[in-house]
């Protein structure tokens, strides 16, 4: 069913590819061919996605959500943990925090909000779950910076993809007009005017989405931050389930955070990064 | 059973309390003596080795105990004054931390067991002790303990207190445990091994004898005692427990000697110790043994949690006193033990207390959780004529009956008016018992009128639920009139308008959110494109992309720049073409089409170099473009028979067998060679 499925989708796009065009829009010819936009857009998803992959993680995410229906809530979580495993997505993400914090796991139900918010940032329900988390279990946000801040305004890629599509345009508005010897317009200097801006906004936030990559969340319930990476070191202090800190450096099986209050080692096992699906 | 405190009694009671208080100055003195407070201590010494204390029969430690008692309420008090003032660069934080006791972790540890009573009859309880000399959580006993077969043996209270031995704090950890026996016989726990500080200690063996016939001095084992006034009770109501120690058969009091005297145990219950206290009432042994004085405690108890709670409570008791037993004669007869450190656990018979939740159905605004038999005084405003900003005090009295929890009552919610700035004025810090006592909670507002069409005040919604009825009862704040006239519209105000009209907005209620219905937005990993190797590589295409239409454009204003060299190509590729005709017609012996394919090779190989159309060329501007020595040999030889056979045969009469020149290819194409290294 899996690969007859990821046929019928690749059979789906290249009719659309390569069928009729509607009337207006923009069109590729090459030869006897034609592409339309949306035809390119499904080539592209095509090759983003792994089509055999994608029910699977669709059937995993329908079975967690029967399972938490029936208060079956480890299930529910294993079930959305593999799904997003397969194919982190968003809700994936957000049902997982749920079925995490009914069976009692604050770090990971935590973690997988946060995880959310970092694919989607306009997740109102996991913002909302992070909030109401944080106050029942008296927990710090993440102290972000103003770049941190503004790299949260997109979706975790969007910054990526618009610091090289501005990159390029400025670079093409620059440069068309004079190759192909149209007369340069006020419009290409309006356009790469506009795509400078988005680079240079986009500069800092890039920044923001690098520093935010090493941000985590402690897994476990009293967590022992350790003087030295070793498993005898005299513990600084415990750091509770959620608790926000910053990898700083790694060491064999430990990693060096730096929380709110302190700076110390603590096992990979007991930390769990956004970037990182467990 | 429970007599009322005579005067006497009261006396007696107030002795042994400040005996206690002493206790507590004697550390005092001696942290004066270690600060340096040389004369209080001297003076303090003196009086503990007067005549006067030891004639009255008290050892020399309760000498000491009384002086320092003097010190700190009477004379020592300009003393201690004079030596803080001195001192005030020290570290307060630093000298108290200096000057409580260490707790003594270093002694040998000496476990104890016993049975109390040490006869029981076949099917009574006794208690097994454990008393460890250590913290209790560095103490592990074994599980089960190595106990006959034939004992029934329960878990009962355990604790921990710290007694002070001079210079320090002891642990004492005391383990109990029910045990009875079926049948007569003499029983024994032996000794086993327990595990303290990560060291073994033997606990030693202990004796139960149980017998159809004990004496008659046996006691059955002292229990406290809980008494509830109800056991059928809605959550967040508050009950008055009281605790009773036991009367002890020689007329001698238990006092608990840990702090807090008592200790209840049970989940989902809050024990208020603001609300404790103590008195001593007339206690019934046994039939026929007379009473004898109990200590009795009262404390305010609210259970939390809904459904079937069990609390039990459990105290040190022990000998306050060292040296002497001190006695009151009179008609009600008191013992004070003295003698050495005794410390018992004692603990009662759980109660199991039944907790409903609250109805939702009837549930009036302004709830705070008041739960009992509450009634409200008409609110008092601290006047009726307001400019508009002007502050307004409106104090409201909330009175309570015995059993209700006044000093925990949480005053009305603040209502969010647009006419109304009103904010909740904290309360007078009162001790918890004071208010308890007066009767009733005062709660005051300040309210701040805004408008200049304001009547009275606003209406304070406010309930209680009433467990004796089983509903919820108003008791909102009604309005008073009230007239406010216009007042200077200063920035304060607009402040306090801004203020108000974002305070309105109500503050949603944070719950969890449901689950999504699709996955939503996804990606291949939750590490970012920029992290991943592909992504900077991706970027090379419309760099290369660029690049290259920067290069043909520049490319192409060379050629324009440079048309000939345009020319020489197209005359290269011309020149190919026609020679691989030309060996064509060679392979096929077509004489005709050998001369033509030969002329016109020779043709567009020569025009860039005039620059010309080739059919405008003849043979002598091919023989031009041959070097000098070549026109007249060989090569010009080819180039003139090729032109005049070609000439022949578009133009002349007599007509030439183009055939003929077939033969000269390896010329040709020598001279095809020279023309082509010219291009």
């Amino acid at each position: 069913m899996t690969s007859r499925g990821g046929h019928v989708f690749k059979l789906l796009c290249c009719r659309v590819i390569i069928g009729s065009s509607p009337p207006h829009g923009f069109r590729l010819k090459f030869g006897g061919w034609s592409l339309n936009a949306g035809g390119l857009f499904l080539m592209s998803l095509l090759f983003a996605f792994p089509t055999h992959a994608a029910p699977t993680a669709d059937l995993l995410f329908r079975a967690g959500a029967e399972a938490y229906h029936n208060g079956d809530y480890p299930a529910a979580a294993a079930a959305f943990r593999q799904s997003a495993g397969l194919r982190p997505a968003c809700g994936t993400l957000q049902n997982l925090g749920n079925a995490e914090w009914e069976t009692g796991q604050i770090g990971p139900a935590i973690l997988a909000w946060e995880q959310a918010l970092w694919l989607n940032p306009l997740a109102e329900a996991s913002r909302n779950n992070l909030r109401f988390a944080r106050k029942t279990a008296q927990l710090e946000s993440p102290d972000l910076t103003w770049y941190e801040a503004v790299s949260a305004w997109l979706p975790l890629n969007g910054w990526g993809w618009l610091c090289a599509l501005s990159l390029w345009l400025v670079v093409g508005m620059g440069l068309l007009p004079g190759i192909f010897r149209v007369r340069k317009a006020a419009w290409h200097q309006a356009v790469a005017a506009f795509g400078l801006a988005l680079f240079l906004l986009s500069i800092p936030a890039q920044i923001g989405i690098q520093t935010r990559s090493r941000l985590g969340f402690v897994i476990q319930k009293d967590t022992p931050l350790r003087l030295t990476p070793t498993a005898q070191a005299q513990y600084l202090t415990r750091l509770a389930a959620g608790e926000p800190a910053r990898v700083e450096r790694v060491h064999g099986h430990y990693l060096l955070l730096r929380t709110n209050r302190a700076l110390g080692w603590v096992e990979k096992s007991q930390f769990g990064l956004v970037t990182q699906v467990r | 059973m429970v007599s009322p405190m005579t005067p006497i009694r009261r006396a007696a009671f107030w002795t042994w309390n400040s005996l206690a208080v002493s206790r507590a100055a004697s550390w005092t003195a001696a942290v004066l003596c270690r600060c340096g407070c040389r004369p209080a201590c001297e003076s303090a010494r003196g009086l503990a080795q007067s005549k006067t204390l030891r004639e009255i029969g008290a050892p020399r430690s309760s000498a000491w105990l009384l002086v320092a008692t003097l010190f700190l309420f009477g004379a020592g008090t300009p003393l201690f004054a004079a030596q803080t003032s001195t001192n005030q660069s020290h570290d307060p934080l630093m000298s108290l931390m200096l000057s409580s006791p260490s707790i003594d972790l270093d002694s040998p540890v000496v476990p104890t067991a016993s049975f109390d009573p040490p006869i029981i009859r076949p099917g009574e309880t006794a208690t097994y002790r454990v008393m460890v000399n250590a913290l209790e959580q560095s103490i592990e006993l074994p599980n089960p303990l190595p106990a006959p077969a034939a004992l029934k043996l329960q878990r009962g209270a355990q604790g921990e207190m710290l007694a002070f031995t001079g210079l320090k704090l002891q642990p004492r950890t005391c383990f109990n445990f029910h045990i009875a026996a079926a049948q007569a016989g003499q029983y024994v726990i032996p000794e086993f091994k327990a595990k303290v500080y990560d060291r073994e200690v033997t606990v030693p063996a202990a004796v139960l004898e149980v017998t159809d016939a004990p004496p008659e001095s046996v006691t059955p084992a002292p229990q406290l005692l809980i008494d509830l006034p109800d056991t059928n009770v809605y959550v967040g109501q508050s009950l008055r427990a009281i605790i009773r120690f036991p009367a002890s058969p020689n007329s001698q009091l238990f006092l608990p000697v840990q702090t807090p005297p008592i200790q209840i145990n049970g989940q989902g219950l809050i024990l208020d110790y603001g609300s404790l206290r103590q008195h001593i009432e007339q206690m019934y042994r046994r039939p026929g043994m007379g009473s004898s004085p109990s200590l009795v405690y009262e404390a305010s108890i609210t259970p939390i949690a809904i459904g079937s709670l069990s609390l039990s409570a459990q105290s040190f008791v022990g000998n306050r006193f060292g040296g002497n037993t001190i006695v009151i004669s009179g008609p009600n007869h008191m013992t004070f033990s003295g003698g050495p450190p005794q410390y018992t656990l004692l603990e009662s018979e759980p109660v199991t207390l039944q907790v409903r939740p609250l109805p939702r159905e009837g549930r009036l605004p302004g709830f705070t959780g008041a739960v009992g038999m509450f009634t409200i005084e008409p609110p008092a405003l601290s006047s009726t004529e307001a400019r508009v900003g002007d502050m307004l005090k409106l104090t409201l009295r909330v009175r309570g009956d015995a059993n209700s929890n006044l000093p925990r009552l949480v005053a009305p919610p603040v209502p969010q008016l647009n006419d109304w700035q009103i904010f909740a004025v904290p309360s007078e810090n009162l001790p918890l018992p004071a208010i308890q006592a007066q009767g009733f909670a005062s709660f005051t507002y300040a309210l701040v009128p805004l408008s200049t069409s304001i009547r009275a005040t606003p209406k304070i919604p406010f309930c209680c639920f009433n467990p004796e009825r089983g509903s919820y009862v108003d008791l909102s704040i009604q309005p008073i009139p009230i007239t406010v006239k216009p007042g200077p519209a200063g920035a304060d105000l607009r402040a306090l308008l801004r203020a108000n009209a974002a305070a309105v907005q109500p503050e949603k209620e944070l719950t969890l959110s449901g689950l999504d219905s699709a996955p939503g937005i996804s990606a291949a990993t939750l590490v970012p494109n920029q992290n991943q190797p592909w992504f900077p590589l991706l970027q090379l295409t419309p760099l290369a992309t660029f690049a290259g239409l920067w290069a043909w454009e520049r490319r192409r204003r060379f050629l324009e720049q440079h048309p000939d060299v345009m020319l020489r190509r197209r005359a290269r590729r011309a020149l190919h073409r026609e020679r691989r005709l030309l060996y064509k017609a060679a392979r096929t012996g077509d004489g005709p089409r050998f001369a033509a394919s030969a002329v016109k090779a020779m043709r567009v190989a020569c025009a860039p170099h005039y620059p010309a159309e080739p059919r405008a060329l003849v043979g002598q501007d091919v023989l031009e473009l041959l070097p000098e020595p070549e026109r007249t040999t060989r090569s010009g030889q080819t180039v003139r028979r090729f032109f005049a056979v070609s000439d022949e045969t578009q133009f002349g009469e007599i007509r030439r067998d183009p055939a003929e020149l077939l033969p000269l290819k390896p010329d040709l194409d020598c001279v095809l060679e020279q023309l082509e290294a010219k291009l």
